[in-house]
């Protein structure tokens, strides 16, 4: 039986859906894949889409999210098993 | 259709033969409108901004892309900033009641709607103070006699109309936006008859606020209305409720736009619906407005050469939104609309029109009066039809 090695992401939380949707569409224009997730508890309080990639982009999306301001609310880790 | 001869109102197809009544909605809609609304119902049923699966996904993203063409259309820089309401009148309503507090004064025009003229009176008996200016017969509010207004008190805000519902009659919400910032005062704005009907850019138009219907003039499904709010301006919400998003642990709305705004599960098919119509009106606006312009003409030229009629509002060629309201000399207005209905199959709508200020501004408060209003897929046929109708009624 073969085991899947756990993967790391980035998941990052917005105020609104409007601006996780924002967020998406930009980083998908400018080539970082992102999937929208239920927001992780590890958002905090935070409930709705989340926006999940992986960590070798996240520097470079962070920065056109922030030249965009739609920076996001919250940001976490997490391993999906 | 009803057959014009039969005059049969129990017929179980109540379409008209001749459609005069865009300015209460617009119909037919764009097939366009009615595909987007049918994939909405079909394809997108998900609750937006509910959840992370597809169908819940897929709504969301179109309702971002509606919120995006809709700005696009009416200049609006940040889409956060034009907000989804159940009609114009709820926009109105948080329009009104988010920005003003006992104590404030607000200077408005005589030709308003009761969407406007109604919130205000329950505001004056909060304690706000309502200074009202007469407009001239033409219904044309005059800035002039607004900036003496504005002048002669600390003024919250100076609220207009954008064009008139029953005069067509479009109002110089430029100067009133000068003036009202001239004095430290904010300018809001009644925009039902307005977007669509006229090439609006509220980034230029300077409107702190502009409420606006999606079901007239932007050709959209009822039940949809919009509110702009300019992006300095912190309204206090009219409703809470789940948004979906952001911290739901706190009991308080977020402060973030859209969703402070937009409590509750939003109205998807007509979300998309209004999307779609933003993006013909986009590519084909100017044609239509073209269109619009041309037909109105021949109405008011047309109506003018039958005896006894009084054309409300502006002079023939000059401009107004394609509405055309007017009264006879000895046949009352709701006669005239009740034979074009069962005698010729043509839908006008007669009485006051929800604006009894406007009524009584123009002189026709005890008569009310018939209102022609002219939109998509009305043809040049079809006015012609009307007035020859509208002739053997009143002759």
């Amino acid at each position: 039986m073969s085991r899947r090695t756990p993967e790391s992401f980035v998941v990052l939380g917005f105020a609104t859906t409007h601006a996780a949707l924002a967020a998406e569409r930009l980083l998908l224009d400018i080539g970082v894949p992102v999937t929208p997730i239920p927001a992780p508890k590890g958002l905090g309080q935070l409930c709705g889409i989340a926006l999940r990639l992986a960590p070798a982009d996240a520097v470079r999306a962070e920065g056109a999210l922030a030249n965009a301001d739609i920076a996001p609310k919250a940001r976490t880790t997490m391993t999906d098993v | 259709m009803r057959s014009p001869a039969s005059g049969l109102q129990t017929a179980s197809d109540p379409r008209p033969a001749v459609y005069l009544d865009h300015a209460a909605t617009s119909w037919p809609k764009p097939s366009q409108v009615v595909d987007a609304v049918s994939r909405s119902l079909t394809e997108l049923g998900g609750n937006p901004g509910r959840g992370a699966y597809a169908m819940a996904l897929a709504a969301s993203r179109a309702i971002f892309d509606a919120r995006r063409s809709l700005a696009g259309l009416l200049g609006v820089p940040d889409s956060c900033d034009l907000l989804f309401q159940p009609s114009c009148t709820y926009a109105c309503n948080l329009m009104l009641k988010g920005s003003l507090r006992p104590g404030d004064r607000v200077v408005v025009g005589s030709m308003e709607h009761n969407a406007v003229a109604r919130p205000l009176a329950r505001l004056a008996e909060a304690g706000v103070e309502v200074v009202v200016v007469q407009a001239d017969p033409a219904g044309l509010v005059d800035p002039g006699d607004v900036e003496r207004e504005v002048r002669a008190a600390p003024t919250k805000a100076v609220i207009c109309q954008h064009a008139s519902n029953l005069t067509g009659t479009i109002q110089p919400l430029g100067d009133l936006a000068d003036i009202a910032h001239e004095y430290g005062s904010l300018l809001l704005v009644d925009g039902a008859q307005g977007a669509g009907h006229l090439d609006v850019d509220l980034a230029a138009l300077g409107a702190d606020a502009y409420a606006t219907s999606g079901h007239k003039g932007l050709l959209g499904p009822q039940g949809i209305g919009l509110l702009y709010v300019a992006s300095g301006l912190d309204l206090e919400e009219q409703a809470e409720g789940g948004t979906g998003a952001g911290a739901s642990e706190t009991l308080t709305m977020p402060t973030e736009r859209p969703d402070r705004y937009e409590a509750g599960t939003l109205n998807t098919p007509g979300i998309i619906g209004l999307g779609a119509a933003a993006q013909l009106l986009a590519a084909e606006g100017g044609a239509f407005r073209r269109m619009e312009a041309e037909l109105v003409r021949r109405l008011h030229e047309g109506l003018l050469e039958i005896d006894g009629f009084r054309v409300l509002g502006p002079p023939p060629g000059a401009p107004r939104v394609p509405v055309v309201s007017a009264v006879h000399d000895t046949v009352d207005a709701d006669r005239i609309a009740f034979e074009l209905d069962r005698r010729y199959d043509i839908a006008v709508r007669g009485g006051l029109h929800c604006a009894p200020w406007a009524h009584e501004t123009v002189g026709t408060l005890e008569c009310g009066a018939v209102r022609f209003g002219v939109g998509w897929g009305v043809t040049v046929e079809h006015v012609e039809t009307a007035l020859a109708a509208i002739a053997e009624i009143v002759t």
